[in-house]
């Protein structure tokens, strides 16, 4: 199965970027699949309070979903079973559901790669949502640059996916980076507390601590996913140079040689470890990700490694 | 050292300018490429210690322009095309003499004596100095200038190419002279004979090339084996049976020892003999083929030592002839009745004979030739005419004027080598009585009596003609082989049948090939194929061939074929001279230039450029350098 979907979702990407849209019929079935075997990766294991809060706990009838292995039973339709023949579980929506906040940066340096990373985090942001929405918790998406963007409001249920499809097509790369800035606007205008995945390359000139912090200390609990392009690691570069920023249009000239190459490769390693160090030190889920992986591939990595959803 | 091409203040002229264009250049910052990244401040750490590597930079780059620059003056002086100083002495002027004989065809060395001769020439080229002047000749029955005067390798050794064999002797007079002519008043005169040495004296020219001051070389060729050689080759048909021939084959063993030789025959290029034959050294040996039949047009001798292999002279193995062809004649005979003179013509079965008396004169139809026995037309024949005792009738206008009668005339004045009387023995030929003629302007005498001609030949009314002034029936002429072959031989002069014909020509001499009337000129066709055009002059084709084999004449809408062969010579003799002695002097071998004078540097320094950018291309592409 895992390998079915890897060999789909390179193709899905390949295709997606030529055709453009990035949420055709084959990424949304490929969704379908994705939400139903997270339920299977998370099924079993000790689920986090979030879970008894999702069924059982209201009166309201909210959706139905696929019967799973180690499901309470007393939950199924029979009424739907006996027309259909299909094992469907009767959800309720909770007194208080979860808030999953996805925020995606949208600065210039996102448009950088092949595809850009833009659009993997696009994708990477609608399969997080979808599931989190599969699950009846409340989805919010937050674009940020040097402040917030653009802000999709807080909805629930599956099929307000389309929604965040909607929202999430136009976005395009362009501003600079200032994590710090946009949280504090990000806190200031959502004072109901959840979890807030930050989707970025988190090349910010002004670092990327502040903003993280920011989520930190206003209860927020945050995850973060790097997204990187493999050529951003090890650029196909020779010869005499003009190197300039995208976001800031800083100039450095340089001269590339195989060993400054792998001097820069190094410097980049160095990065990335000095994000995981931080995220490890203040207890932040951390999860990079090259865009050659594909997104669904990564998603199920994330939910392996726990806690972001189920 | 010194400047063949460009001078030295030229050469720095350029230098100069292309070392201050390229510095300039390289002063020039550099037009960087421009790249959009997405976070430069992770390049800061690595910038920082690519300053460490600066100096490395701009010792790459000083280097880079030194590369520069050296190409520019490896360029600029190739342009100068520099010497070695010590090539450069006072130029001599040389006349190299190639012998091309049919004795350089020997192929005692491999792969033959004229390729070897050609490559001993390639290395005077190579020798050459600076300041030398150089001309190549082939020697051959002529001599003829393969290059000009030039001291230029590549021309001479493009004039070398067309060194082409022959089958002649070698003239050395004529090489000499022409030497001689070249090298008057030139500095440092020398001539190189390269040549097997077989040469001969080159009389009075010899004299005047040793009193001339002329430095006189000789570079040996040839090694020597054994050889045998077909000296004469020659075939006639036989008079009464034109069928068959006769054929007369010469072989000379020029060495000391016996040698068995294979020789062929073939007719019309298809074998009809072989014999085995053992020629012992120094001999000449003649050999008849008899009654050879299966030939009509062409025939061709072969010859290879017994053993199958070839000896080392092939020029001289093979030798063509030409038949001569065998044509109908159409024959009117005028005559009250003589029975020799019907017998006689009997005896060719390729004449067409039409009798008629003297009263049904003319006979219908086109005739060659026409005979008139003992009367005349009262109007000159528009045919050849052979006339036996012409006496004309009162009132009739005859070849000759009789003028009286002559008593028991004798044949003390023959021709022998007229065709009209080949092969016959008319000494003591009895006649009892002649005619006493006037003859015209061009009659000439073919036999007669000290005061009287007997048989002569001339032209009337444009057509030739033979009259026997006596009459064959008050002779005993009649009784003899010699009345049916005088008859025989006069119809076939008239129909170029001649028993004179030649069945080859000796390549060398002028030919003068028998061509149809009318035409001024003809196509000459080699045996390699070459065409040339050449005159004609007195219905004979004037021409000269230098290869043995089989030619082609083509004159008008008529083509004949003719053979040519390499005529008796010395060119047999492969066993090279051991001296070679020009008007008393001997020849020493010719000192060759020293190895490398005519190396061109330039050469070298563009090859050294082209290597030091193939090392400049392979070490920026393999990230070498940047």
């Amino acid at each position: 199965m895992l390998d079915w979907l890897r060999r789909r979702g390179e193709a899905t990407a390949r295709k997606a970027s030529k055709d453009g849209d990035l949420f055709d019929e084959e990424f949304q079935r490929r969704l379908e699949v994705l939400a139903i075997v997270s339920r299977r990766l998370v099924a079993g294991r000790t689920r986090a309070e979030r879970r008894s809060k999702k069924t059982g706990a209201g009166i309201e009838f909210a959706d139905h979903r696929q019967y799973t292995p180690g499901d309470d039973f007393r939950h199924l339709d029979w009424n739907l079973y006996a027309r259909t023949g299909r094992l469907l579980l009767r959800l309720y929506e909770e007194e208080e559901d979860l808030s999953v906040y996805v925020l995606l940066d949208v600065s210039r340096s996102m448009a950088v790669g092949d595809p850009p990373k833009l659009d993997y985090a696009k994708r990477l942001a609608a399969a997080l949502g979808y599931i989190s929405l599969a699950n009846l918790d409340r989805v919010s998406v937050v674009t940020f640059d040097s402040g917030v963007s653009g802000r999709l409001a807080p909805t629930r249920g599956k099929n307000r996916i389309f929604k965040v499809f909607e929202f999430l097509r136009p976005l395009t790369a362009d501003g600079r980076t200032g994590t710090a800035d946009a949280m504090k606007t990000f806190v200031t205008q959502n004072k109901r507390r959840g979890v807030a995945i930050l989707i970025s390359d988190l090349y910010d000139p002004e670092g990327f601590e502040g903003g993280i912090n920011t989520l930190r200390f206003h209860k927020f609990e945050p995850y973060v996913i790097q997204v990187f392009d493999p050529a951003e690691v090890r650029p196909p570069l020779h010869g005499d140079v003009r190197l300039v920023d995208n976001e800031t249009g800083e100039v450095r000239e340089v001269t590339i040689t195989p060993r400054v190459l792998e001097r820069y490769a190094e410097a980049h390693a160095k990065y990335r470890k000095r994000i995981a160090d931080f995220c490890t030190q203040k207890q932040v889920p951390y999860y990079p990700l090259e865009t050659s992986v594909p997104f669904d591939e990564a998603v199920l990595d994330i939910l392996r490694r726990g806690g972001l959803v189920g | 050292m010194e400047l063949v091409g460009l001078s030295l203040t030229e050469v720095l002229t350029v230098l100069g300018g292309f070392a201050a264009a390229v510095t300039v250049l390289y002063l020039l910052k550099l037009r960087r490429r421009q790249v959009e990244v997405p976070f430069v401040h992770l390049w800061q750490e690595v910038l920082a210690e690519k300053q460490t590597t600066r100096l490395f930079s701009a010792l790459k780059r000083l280097l880079s322009w030194l590369l520069a620059l050296a190409v520019v003056a490896a360029v600029a002086f190739a342009m100068g095309d520099p010497r070695y100083a010590g090539a450069s002495d006072e130029g001599q002027t040389t006349v190299v003499l190639i012998d091309a004989s049919a004795s350089m065809r020997a192929t005692d060395v491999e792969p033959s004596r004229l390729e070897a001769g050609r490559a001993e020439v390639e290395r005077l080229i190579e020798g050459l100095g600076p300041d030398d002047r150089m001309i190549v000749a082939q020697m051959d029955a002529s001599t003829v200038p393969l290059t000009s005067l030039t001291g230029d390798p590549m021309l001479l050794s493009e004039g070398l190419e067309r060194l082409a064999p022959t089958d002649v002797a070698a003239d050395l007079s004529r090489g000499l002279r022409f030497a001689l002519d070249v090298l008057r008043d030139r500095p440092r005169p020398r001539m190189v004979i390269v040549s097997d040495g077989v040469l001969g004296e080159g009389g009075d020219a010899a004299r005047r090339a040793a009193e001339a001051g002329v430095e006189l070389t000789w570079t040996k060729i040839g090694e020597g084996g054994p050889n045998v050689a077909i000296t004469a080759f020659s075939v006639r048909r036989y008079p009464l049976d034109k069928s068959r021939s006769q054929v007369l084959v010469e072989l000379w063993n020029p060495g000391e020892e016996d040698q068995g030789v294979e020789l062929s025959l073939l007719g019309d290029g298809e074998p009809i003999d072989v014999q085995r034959i053992v020629v012992a050294g120094g001999e000449r040996l003649r050999r008849f083929f008899e009654n050879v039949s299966g030939a009509d047009r062409t025939l061709e001798a072969r010859l290879t030592l017994a053993d199958g292999t070839r000896d080392a002279q092939p020029a001289d193995d093979r030798a063509y002839a030409r038949l001569p062809e065998r044509r109908r004649a159409r024959v009117q005979a005028v005559t009250a009745g003589n029975l020799y003179l019907s017998a006689a013509l009997l005896l060719d079965e390729y004449l067409d004979v039409v009798e008629v008396s003297p009263a049904d004169y003319p006979a219908e139809g086109r005739f060659d030739v026409t005979i008139f026995d003992g009367w005349v037309p009262p109007s000159p024949p528009d045919t050849h005419a052979i006339y036996l005792h012409p006496v004309p009738a009162e009132g009739v206008q005859g070849p000759f004027e009789v003028t009286g009668a002559l008593e028991r005339p004798y044949f003390d004045r023959i021709e022998h080598d007229h065709p009209l009387v080949q092969f016959t023995a008319l000494r003591d030929v009895n006649v009892s009585a002649g005619l006493e003629v006037e003859l015209q302007e061009g009659d000439r005498v073919i036999a007669g009596d000290e005061g009287a001609p007997l048989i002569v030949t001339g032209t009337r009314n444009d057509h030739r003609i033979v009259a026997l002034l006596f009459d064959v029936r008050r002779s005993d002429l009649p009784l003899r082989v010699a009345w049916p072959l005088l008859l025989l031989n006069s119809i076939d002069h008239f129909v170029q049948e001649d028993a004179g014909y030649l069945s080859s020509y000796e390549t060398g001499d002028t030919w003068h090939v028998p061509a149809p009337a009318g035409v001024e000129s003809a196509r000459l066709i080699t045996p390699q194929g070459a065409e040339s055009t050449v005159p004609i002059v007195d219905g004979r084709a004037v021409c000269t061939g230098t290869r043995a084999g089989f030619y082609t004449l083509r004159a008008g809408d008529q083509e004949d074929v003719f053979a040519a062969n390499l005529g008796p010579s010395d060119e047999a003799i492969v066993e090279p001279a051991e001296q070679l002695s020009i008007g008393g002097v001997d020849a020493a071998p010719p000192t060759i230039g020293r190895a490398g004078v005519r190396t061109e540097i330039w050469t070298m320094l563009v090859l050294g450029v082209l290597a030091a950018l193939l090392l400049e291309w392979f070490t920026y592409h393999r990230r070498i350098t940047v």
